[in-house]
């Protein structure tokens, strides 16, 4: 069943009077549960049709369908709503806040998200899910003193203790070397299928390929085909 | 969750830095107001301390008192008319000392009044700041132009007009050194302006100013004053603005992941006003202590009043300092700030 669709989505920057139109007419839909990746040279569109899919910029034209209602026609606190309580967001940095404690990262989450979760019901939330990344044992750390890997699995914790219905992944594992990559790829692919959230991930690295359920290609601002 | 706090704790030099700064800045203020305010009962508290009312002077003179002259039968008739209005009259000169050393004093007389020490023909009392010069009660003092002595009565605190302590003097006494007849001002306590036929009504701090070296010393003094309020404001403005440019990639992410503007601002806020509370708390409680240590010749007075009043206008400045360099968090865009690389 699809959870969010894209409906001719289009982008175009203007700089003076000269007009470049980046996505022409993107359709897409993503199913409830699934990992997509969106792959594509340099300058293809990926990144731009991730973050307007995400509610970070807004389309020039047609719709972004999310449980129904179309978020272009959403106010910009409705969008913000939006992305505070259902969707995640992993980039290629981690942006971690540098003065909160992996711990206080994971609550900030849940107070942005509005969480019902009295106190320590969210203390024993952001427990269990500081275990599933495996970062329990560093829950007092400062950013500062974590290393790469360790970062992006706090960002993954952060992106999913709200239980998000969409994860939006952007290079996820760009910064990382190779080892790390794949254990944060397994680590996004068995926390999304285990909370069944739909992930929409931009990537340049076909060996993470291997983790997704569909892959949608773009050149050149369109869909070049759809594959499994 | 309290980041502003939480950011405080991880930041503590940052955050001292900023606070040492609004210490240092509100420790001279406080001091240079309180110099103020001290140089202000220094010049005037004989008038400061009278209650709200009008000042009568002739229109003659000019706006100043000293050449003001009041017609006998102008003055019968306000202080029959109303009767708590006191005429008098204030000249600076000089009294010997029993060791012949002259001191200058402002001599005052007046009508019959419980605003003005009434003194008998031979008798005069002084500021209390005589006795530091070693002045006792029963000293004989003269005057050049005076053919009598007089002898000290008594001392009163705070009385003092342009610096020189007051001497308070019969009115006899007062025509026979000036070799005048009338008196220079009247005062009505409480009294509304009214027109009076040759005289020109001046409220308290109209006459206050009507002083030449009063209005000119209070000038510079509240100037620098403001100045340094001014300044702290634009402290604020320029640390936050230096710490926003700093954290524009961190708001970014903020906004990103849902975090309202409004509650990035608060963040802001809450920073500011701990900060500035801390800083006043220490230079108001300093500049206390500076009260009671400051040299018993340096006119210092800090009152509560002027305290909280400046203490507020403290408050208000960093919040609009803060909040003028707030406007970036405003146009921060999600997408720069991830673009931007690692916070």
């Amino acid at each position: 069943m699809a959870i969010f669709t894209i409906d001719e989505v289009r982008k175009t920057f203007t700089n003076g009077e000269v007009k470049e139109e980046i996505l022409k007419g993107i359709n897409l839909s993503l199913r409830e549960g699934e990992i997509t990746a969106l792959v594509g040279a340099s300058g293809s569109g990926k990144s731009t049709l991730l973050t307007i899919a995400a509610g970070l910029q807004p389309a020039s034209d047609g719709k972004v369908i999310f449980e129904g209602t179309n978020m272009i026609n959403m106010s910009s606190e409705q969008v913000r709503k939006v992305r505070a309580s259902k969707f995640g967001f992993v980039f290629q940095f981690a942006h971690l806040v540098p003065f909160l404690t992996v711990e206080e990262q994971l609550m900030l989450m849940l107070d942005v998200s509005e969480s019902k979760l009295k106190k320590h019901e969210q203390k024993k939330e952001v427990d269990k899910i500081l275990k599933l990344v495996e970062m329990d044992h560093r829950k007092n750390a400062y950013p500062s003193s974590l290393s790469g890997g360790e970062k992006q699995r706090v960002a993954i914790a952060r992106a999913i203790i709200h239980k998000p219905k969409v994860l939006f992944a952007d290079e996820p594992t760009a910064s990382l070397d190779s080892k790390r990559s794949k254990d944060v790829m397994m680590l996004i692919r068995n926390l999304t299928k285990t909370l069944n959230i739909t992930t929409l991930m931009v990537t340049h690295d076909e060996e993470m390929l291997s983790y997704v359920d569909s892959i949608i290609k773009m050149s050149d601002g369109q869909v070049l085909q759809n594959a499994v | 969750m309290n980041i502003a706090w939480k950011e405080i704790k991880k930041n503590k030099v940052r955050f001292m830095i900023l606070g040492s700064i609004v210490f240092l800045v509100s420790l001279l203020t406080f001091i240079i107001s309180g110099l103020a305010n001290g140089l202000s009962q220094d010049n005037a508290a004989l008038i400061k301390d009278l209650p709200n009312g009008q000042f009568y002077m002739s229109k003659d003179a000019n706006e100043t008192y000293n050449m003001s002259r009041i017609d006998s039968s102008i003055q019968d008739k306000m202080l029959s008319k109303q009767k708590d209005a006191v005429a008098f009259s204030i000249q600076m000169g000089f009294l010997n000392d029993r060791a012949g050393k002259q001191q200058s004093v402002a001599f005052v007389t007046s009508t019959d009044s419980s605003l003005f020490k009434n003194v008998k023909k031979g008798e005069i009392v002084l500021d209390r700041s005589m006795e530091d010069k070693g002045i006792k009660i029963g000293d004989t003092l003269t005057n050049n132009q005076y053919s009598g002595k007089f002898i000290v009565k008594g001392f009163v605190d705070q009385r003092k007009f342009s610096h020189a302590p007051v001497a308070y003097i019969n009115m006899d006494a007062y025509k026979e050194i000036y070799r005048v007849n009338e008196m220079q001002l009247i005062f009505v306590p409480g009294g509304d302006s009214t027109q009076v036929a040759g005289l020109q009504s001046f409220s308290n701090n109209q006459f206050l100013n009507t002083i030449a070296s009063y209005k000119a010393e209070q000038m510079s003094l509240n100037m620098i004053v403001w100045f340094l309020v001014i300044i702290s404001g634009m402290l604020f403005a320029i640390f936050f603005y230096m710490m926003n440019v700093q954290k524009i990639g961190l708001y970014g992410i903020l906004k990103a992941i849902g975090v309202k503007t409004s509650a990035l601002f608060k963040m802001m806020w809450t920073q500011m006003l701990f900060i500035t509370v801390i800083a006043l708390v220490l230079s108001v409680s300093l500049s206390q202590v500076f009260n009671m240590i400051a040299p018993k010749g340096m006119p210092f007075s800090l009152t509560t009043d002027t305290t909280v009043q400046l203490s507020i206008v403290f408050l208000i400045i960093g919040f609009i300092g803060a909040t003028l360099s707030g406007i970036q968090i405003k146009k921060v865009e999600p997408l720069q700030a991830i673009q931007q690389g690692e916070i």
